[in-house]
């Protein structure tokens, strides 16, 4: 970052489209921005994807959407002879903080609940801040950018959880474990929010500064 | 690079639907689909209701469940207290589809685990905890909201086939209640809980019978109770009897209809439960369908004995029973202060033989008509042993005249007679004491002394010996009389006799009759000569006369009549065990005659009996030559009888004599035919002298 930083105040960044030249996003050729159409892999060649935040929007919306129903509904059902318990995801961890098991209950708070609210949180910054301009440079966006995407795929650690769990203690009568509803939610949650981040095209995060820039230069 | 901008944002900007991207197809979808599922599931909410329970045992929000048939039709969501805490309210979130049925007619109840003598029921809530159920029957009736819980599971379920009916106790009687309803040991029904009656005097139960066997209760049915177990002793030994573990801890209530061709019953109807199956089928022939007529009647005298439930008879058929007893007092009616016997008497209309349906009314006035006629309540003797009364309905001749008392309002009281109890009673009394007062304790010790006299005559050595004596003298004579000494006898006879001829041949060649000729000449002369002597002849004659009545008065048949009773005696002698063994000893008694016999041959006895017979022969010749002193003897003898003839010829005046004479002669002669019978006898068979035939 610091590095980063240093560039930044090194020198000013050009990109790509500023200098007429597009890059293949699936095979990194870069061509003369009138190609329409990737010469080495036949992709279609965009400077900039037009409908990217759409996406990220309609994908974050869902995500959200899904998130809602995740933490209502329960999570994991523990069936044992004597009665059927079922917890959502905050409702198990508060009983796991009752029980004294911080460490572990600090583990399913941060994997699911924190992680998956701050990529929200992420994503809408991101978004937001391509069309206004942020007070983050663009280095730190872009880290941020990579953090998120990076960090996606761990949110799936509760669905592990859920799924290892449900499939190896099912003793019948005596104890069983059944994912709740809320599994469901909650990976399609993880799922659309990772689709979200996938959507989002990062190079619009330089571009905004330039039109920032652009804007200035132009008033 | 300066065309660039307008380029890409000029189409953006001029129609924001154009670069509207397709995805967002995706986030609306979710959101009508979460709309619409948010709608329906609010939609599909039922209403809430409200029971309230005595206790929250076992419930708890948000879990507890509310079944119908065992599937969840609805969740308990809150729990909280009524008014003044006096209750708990559970209110409960009805599934929809159900909620229309959910009328005011519906009932609900927690569902517990429960262990009876007949059986677990609830087993599954001990582990998933207490659910209520509900029940309600398929029609939509007008909607409520709050009911009220029922303590214990309701009998009959709404929605279930079965004869509803109540079952009562009979006066006195008991009922268990919450019992299984048995028909031939199959559970078919049950009593629910039991209620007492407003009054107290009755138990009374709802009861079902589930289908189809409804149709086995008829009016002409009778329940009785099967709890408990009875114990009897028979010629079979000691029996229990119960009809089921089931219903000896816990009870059951068993029914019959003992009488065909009745339709069924409808709900509603009301049964009496009997003690017992005697019980229940007798009721069936008393009916106790029709009210019971009770009338008083005060007794003067107040007599123990007399208890409730004690008959009443009318011409000795029990037609009712004692009710009620209490003593009485009544200083204004009777005019005294003495305790009198009051009693109720529960009188069964339709025992008294009326024709048709019978009423009380009806009852009391046959009763008033024939009070009019005679007819009296007088005290009985019910049980001689017990000493228990009953009263007696009797007609009394020629009694004062007396009326029914009826009053408005009151128990019409009936006119009594006086009590047969002491009689009876007293008569009793005396055939006992006498049978007391019999000596038989005297009686038995002399019976016991008798017989023990009895026994030891019979167990005597004399007696048991006897029969042996017996046969020793019989077996001693036969050997007698077969000796051969004996059979020599008549030969020896024969002897003897040829001697005898001989000598008299002697006799008659020695002119004895000539002799004898003249002395009787001599003796008629010698008679005539005695003439005056002859006086003292009939004196003779007469004390011969005597002698020989005195010989026939003899007493002969006392004699002839101990002998027989000797030869009786002898019968049984001979016929005792003793005897039987006799042919045997006979045998052997021969045996041993035929050896002594042959001794005796040996041994010279015959000698010695022929020497004997010599010795005899000897005598007869000695008599032989002695009667060649005859002619003298004969002379002498001619003298006596020419004096004797002297004296016949005085005796010759009296023809009575004479014949008295005769007489004499005749006997004498009688003599001695008889004696030469028995000497031809002898000669026949000498063994007779020994035998006595």
């Amino acid at each position: 970052m610091v590095g980063m930083e240093r560039i930044e105040q090194r020198q000013k960044i050009l990109t790509a489209r500023q200098m007429g030249l597009v890059a293949c996003s699936r095979c990194q050729q870069v061509w003369e921005k009138d190609v329409s159409i990737c010469g080495r892999c036949g992709h279609k060649l965009v400077s900039r994807d037009p409908q990217s935040l759409q996406r990220v929007w309609a994908y974050w919306l869902i995500g959200l959407m899904c998130y809602i129903p995740a933490n209502i509904y329960p999570m994991l059902q523990t069936r044992t002879l004597f009665y059927t318990q079922q917890d959502t995801i905050v409702g198990g961890a508060i009983e796991l903080i009752e029980y004294e098991s911080y460490a572990v209950a600090l583990v399913i708070l941060f994997a699911s609940v924190v992680i998956p609210i701050s990529k929200f949180l992420a994503i809408a910054f991101l978004a937001i801040s391509v069309q206004r301009p942020p007070s983050v440079s663009h280095h730190q966006r872009q880290m941020l950018y990579e953090v998120v995407e990076y960090i996606g795929r761990w949110s799936m650690i509760d669905i592990f959880v859920v799924a290892i769990l449900s499939s190896l203690v099912q003793l019948k009568v005596l104890v069983s474990i059944y994912p709740g509803p809320a599994s469901l939610f909650f990976a399609l949650s993880v799922i659309f929010t990772m689709i979200s981040a996938q959507a989002f095209d990062s190079r619009l995060i330089w571009d905004e500064a330039h039109g920032k820039d652009e804007g200035k230069a132009n008033d | 690079m300066t065309d660039v901008p307008p380029v890409t944002i000029e189409p953006k900007g001029r129609s924001w639907l154009s670069g509207l991207s397709v995805v967002w197809v995706i986030p609306v979808l979710a959101l009508a689909m979460a709309l619409s599922v948010a709608w329906q599931s609010y939609n599909d909410r039922g209403p809430l209701i409200t029971i309230e329970f005595q206790d929250g045992s076992g419930i708890a929000p948000k879990e507890t469940e509310l079944r119908f048939r065992d599937v969840k039709v609805g969740l308990v969501e809150e729990l909280h207290f009524g008014d003044g805490l006096r209750s708990v309210l559970a209110r409960v979130r009805i599934d929809k589809s159900m909620a229309q049925y959910v009328d005011s007619a519906a009932s609900f109840w927690v569902v517990r685990p429960e262990l009876s003598p007949s059986g677990v029921s609830g087993l599954d809530t001990v582990l998933s905890g207490v659910f209520i159920e509900g029940s309600w029957d398929s029609e939509i009736g007008p909607p409520a909201t709050s009911f009220k819980g029922l303590n214990t599971a309701p009998l009959y379920r709404s929605g279930e086939d079965g004869l509803q009916f109540a079952l009562r106790s009979i006066p006195g009687g008991v009922l268990s209640a919450n019992t299984p309803i048995l028909y031939r040991g199959v559970e078919i029904g049950r009593v629910g809980p039991a209620r007492i009656s407003p009054e107290g005097n009755f138990a009374i139960a709802e009861a079902v019978i589930y289908e189809p066997y409804g149709r086995l209760v008829t009016p002409a049915t009778r329940f009785w109770d099967t709890s408990g177990f009875s114990v009897s002793l028979g010629p079979n030994g000691a029996e229990i009897d119960f009809t089921s573990i089931a219903t000896l801890l816990a009870g059951g209530i068993t029914f019959d209809t003992f009488v065909s061709g009745t339709e069924p019953i409808g709900d509603g109807s009301v049964f009496e439960v009997y003690p017992s199956e005697l019980e229940a089928r007798n009721s069936v022939f008393n009916s106790s369908e029709v009210a019971i007529l009770e009338l008083r009647v005060v007794f003067e005298d107040n007599i123990s004995g007399l208890a409730l439930d004690a008959p009443v008879e009318l011409n000795g058929l029990q037609v009712g029973t004692v009710q009620h007893l209490s003593g009485l007092v009544d200083r204004e009616t009777y005019g005294d202060s003495r305790v009198r016997l009051n009693v109720v008497l529960g009188i069964q209309p339709s025992r008294l033989g009326l024709q048709g349906e019978i009423k009380p009314e009806d009852a009391l006035a046959f009763l008033q008509e024939r009070v009019q006629s005679g007819l009296r309540a007088r005290l009985a003797s019910g049980n001689l042993l017990t000493g228990g009364l009953k009263v007696e309905l009797v007609v009394v001749e020629d009694v004062e005249p007396a009326e029914l008392e009826i009053v408005e309002g009151a128990t019409p009281i009936m006119p009594t007679t006086e009590s047969q109890v002491t009689d009876t009673a007293a008569t009793v009394e005396g055939v006992f004491s006498r049978i007391n007062s019999l000596p038989i304790e005297e009686l038995l010790r002399s019976a016991i002394g008798f017989m023990e006299s009895a026994q030891n005559i019979v167990n005597s050595e004399a007696i048991r010996e006897a029969p042996e004596d017996l046969r020793g003298l019989l077996s001693d004579i036969r050997g007698v009389v077969t000796s051969q000494s004996v059979k020599d006898i008549p030969v020896t006879m024969n002897a003897a006799l040829g001697r005898l001829d001989a000598i008299l041949a002697q006799i008659e060649e020695e002119q004895a009759v000539a002799r004898v000729l003249a002395a009787i000449d001599a003796t008629t002369a010698a008679a005539a000569n005695v003439g005056g002597v002859v006086d003292g002849v009939p004196a003779l004659v007469d004390r011969l006369v005597e002698v020989a009545a005195k010989a026939q008065i003899l007493p002969l048949e006392e004699l002839t009549d101990q002998v027989t009773e000797i030869l009786r005696s002898a019968d049984a002698v001979i016929s005792a065990p003793a005897m039987q063994q006799l042919p045997a000893s006979l045998a052997g008694a021969l045996d041993e005659l035929n050896r002594t016999l042959a001794e005796l041959r040996e041994g010279g006895a015959v000698t010695n009996v022929n020497a004997t017979l010599e010795s005899t022969r000897a005598a007869a010749d000695a008599v032989a030559i002695s009667t060649a002193e005859l002619p003298e003897l004969v002379e002498r003898i001619t003298e006596v009888f020419d004096q004797a003839s002297a004296t016949i010829a005085g005796y010759n005046k009296g023809e009575v004599i004479s014949r008295d004479a005769q007489a004499a002669l005749q006997d004498i002669s009688e003599a001695s035919r008889a004696i030469s019978a028995l000497a031809r006898l002898l000669e026949r068979n000498p063994s007779a002298l020994i035998r006595g035939r």
